[in-house]
């Protein structure tokens, strides 16, 4: 079973310190301060504040994942307990973003140490001539793949609304459900 | 007395999410609003701190719908166009854009000054490791984007520890009000004359280093340089927001004008310098000016929590018993507990002092004074965490995690700096030896350098 992180809406407080966590991690560069932030943000976890609710949503990490057995290009695997999309296959096609059941998936330039990738020999063409265009690549989270503390949005919320649901995590709910079922039918 | 202080620190309404952590770090309880609105600074309260917009998390996304443009926000933020880094809820309306004019003015005869908290967290802003100190790149900064004068406020935070160590000699020994309580910090000071009139006469009269900085540039540094006093336009660089609101204060004029023009932040000088294009890590090393730029380990001490009391406790030492300190690092008066205490044996006398850092942790120690249980002589305190390089002005670190290492490494590297300087103590800064005999006697000491505070209440 994958792992997953989600995260408790009645103890979010709506601050996206998990999106910046999220954007920062993720930026490959080692990066302390607003200041040397040279792009947008891009996190792959997003707060969303309506009326009734205020959460952030990431991936899921279906075990079944629709936007995998929906990529024409087999561009997302199941590795390491988690989905992944591998960017230097994916093709930007956007199926993903329609196949997946929470919006958890945006389509973002590509970036490597910082610097926006750029396509071999597509254009946009503009007014004043045409111009390389960016590659653009399926974003989801990766549950931070490598980063030592596990993913810092459940690190550095300061309402500790996030868990970590890990396998074990569900067994043991599983276990202990079954049991207290079993006590149910014997009436105690 | 009407001073402005609303516009200087603000929260965006269209990005503010509610979430209320603010609240959490504001010193006097000046931020309204309900949870998950909006919320609203209420500017009589507000002190000026900026540790709203150090803690803020609520940034504009791309997501954003049916809000300003980025543009439009810049503007209203005052920022260099060329400003590249995300836009947070909370934020002080900047001056960069006021000294990029002023820098190709030549009609003007420009002068800089930096706090001590700035030459330790200003390289952060480019990639640096956190807490580097560069003073060296940082004056050779200054000096690319044009400045005529690259001065130092640590020179006038030595020239405090003259002023502010003989008013406590005074106070001791003719039996003045005691405790004293140190003034350089303004957020403390604009908390002290809204919440604790009564306690004024136990502010030092002597004015910020920032402040004696600008009253001597437009006087001593325009002597100096054969310079029209009129013509001279001060800028400093400073690790607060507050600042800005000092120097704005009415009064700040005694060299005939305003004393200090313009006060920028940490950030905001790192944005004119990506803005000019100079390549801050790149640039070798160079010296600040002379006269008014001569510092010393004391001076440079300031920027951390209980840096003004150290380097009060050298030169007081020494002009009291006439004999050199035994040790000059005073570790009894350094750390980051909010309230420090100590008895410091001077000659026969012993100095009862306190330190507070965070603003909150000095309620209970004012309302012990008023009370009369408690028996300091002198009292440093600083609104912000840990001191100045904590400050609301400072770079915005943006994990919880890394923002205590920052500060760490700031207030470390302040030390090592501290350690590695030629004079140690401010009475021996060979400039402040010939500022005293070229240029300040009894009457323009009281005029430049001292100030009265105005009950607010």
């Amino acid at each position: 079973m994958n792992t997953f992180v989600v995260a408790n809406p009645n103890k979010c407080i709506g601050c996206k310190a998990c999106e910046i966590a999220c954007a920062v991690a993720h930026l490959g560069t080692s990066v302390a301060t607003a200041g040397f932030i040279d792009a947008p943000f891009s996190p792959r976890i997003s707060l969303v504040r309506a009326e009734m609710v205020t959460m952030p949503i990431q991936c899921r990490q279906c075990d079944d994942a629709p936007c995998a057995n929906a990529c024409p290009v087999a561009a997302i695997v199941n590795q390491d307990n988690k989905i992944v999309v591998k960017p230097e296959l994916c093709i930007g096609c956007k199926t993903c973003i329609v196949a997946c059941p929470f919006g958890a998936i945006d389509v973002v330039p590509r970036c490597q140490n910082g610097k926006e990738q750029m396509q071999m020999s597509l254009n946009v063409i503009t007014k004043e001539g045409k111009e390389n265009k960016e590659v653009m690549v399926a974003h989801k989270c990766d549950l931070c793949a490598g980063r030592l503390g596990g993913p810092a949005c459940v690190e550095v919320c300061p309402g500790d609304a996030f868990t970590l649901v890990k396998p074990e995590v569900i067994n043991d709910s599983i276990k202990n459900k079954r049991l207290s079922s079993a006590l149910d039918i014997i009436g105690k | 007395m009407t001073v402005k202080t609303e516009g200087i620190i603000k929260i965006d309404k269209e990005l503010c999410t509610g979430c209320r952590r603010c609240t959490g770090v504001c010193p006097v309880d000046a931020i309204e609003g309900e949870k998950g609105q909006p919320q609203t600074i209420n500017v009589e309260r507000c002190v000026l701190c900026g540790q709203c917009v150090q803690i803020c998390s609520a940034y504009a996304s791309a997501f954003d719908e049916d809000i300003a443009p980025r543009e439009q926000k810049m503007e209203e933020r005052n920022m260099l166009p060329s400003v590249k880094e995300p836009l947070f809820a909370s934020y002080y309306t900047g001056h960069a854009p006021t000294v990029k004019k002023v820098l190709v003015n030549n009609s003007l005869f420009t002068m800089v000054q930096c706090a001590p908290a700035v030459r330790v967290a200003i390289a952060e802003e480019f990639g640096m490791p956190l807490g580097s100190l560069t003073p060296g790149k940082m004056a050779a900064a200054l000096k690319k984007l044009g400045f005529n004068r690259v001065y130092d406020t640590n020179f006038t935070a030595d020239l405090t520890i003259m002023e502010e160590g003989n008013e406590l000699i005074k106070r001791v020994t003719e039996g003045g009000v005691l405790p004293m309580f140190t003034s350089c910090c303004p957020a403390w000071v604009k908390f002290i004359e809204q919440d604790y009139p009564e306690l004024i006469p136990h502010l030092s009269s002597c004015k910020s280093p920032q402040q004696m900085a600008g009253a001597l540039f437009k006087t001593y540094g325009a002597q100096v340089d054969g310079v029209d006093a009129a013509k001279v336009y001060s800028v400093s660089v400073m690790p607060c927001v507050c600042k800005k609101f000092e120097c704005e204060r009415p009064e700040m004029k005694d060299s005939g004008y305003r004393d200090v023009d313009v006060a920028i932040t940490t950030r905001e000088l790192a944005q004119l310098i990506k803005d000019a294009g100079i390549d801050f890590n790149g640039l070798p090393e160079e010296e600040f000016d002379k006269p008014l730029g001569t510092y010393t380990g004391a001076g440079t001490i300031f920027g951390a929590t209980g840096g003004v009391m150290e380097a009060a406790l050298r030169t007081a030492y020494e002009l009291i018993t006439k004999q050199e300190i035994p040790d000059v690092n005073l570790k009894l008066v350094r750390g980051v507990e909010g309230v420090r205490t100590a008895d410091v044996k001077v000659g026969d006398l012993t100095l009862k002092v306190a330190v507070v850092a965070g603003l909150k942790n000095v309620i209970p120690v004012l309302e012990a004074i008023k009370a009369g249980k408690a028996d300091f002589h002198f009292i440093e305190v600083m609104t912000c965490p840990v001191g100045c390089v904590s400050g609301g002005g400072q770079p915005k670190v943006l994990i919880p995690d890394e923002q205590a290492n920052a500060y760490t490494n700031r207030t470390c590297n302040t030390y090592v700096h501290d350690e590695n300087m030629e004079y140690r103590k401010s009475h021996n800064n060979p400039e402040i030896k010939k500022i005293y005999e070229k240029f300040l006697v009894e009457d323009n000491i009281h005029h430049l350098l001292h100030t009265k505070y105005t009950p607010r209440r």
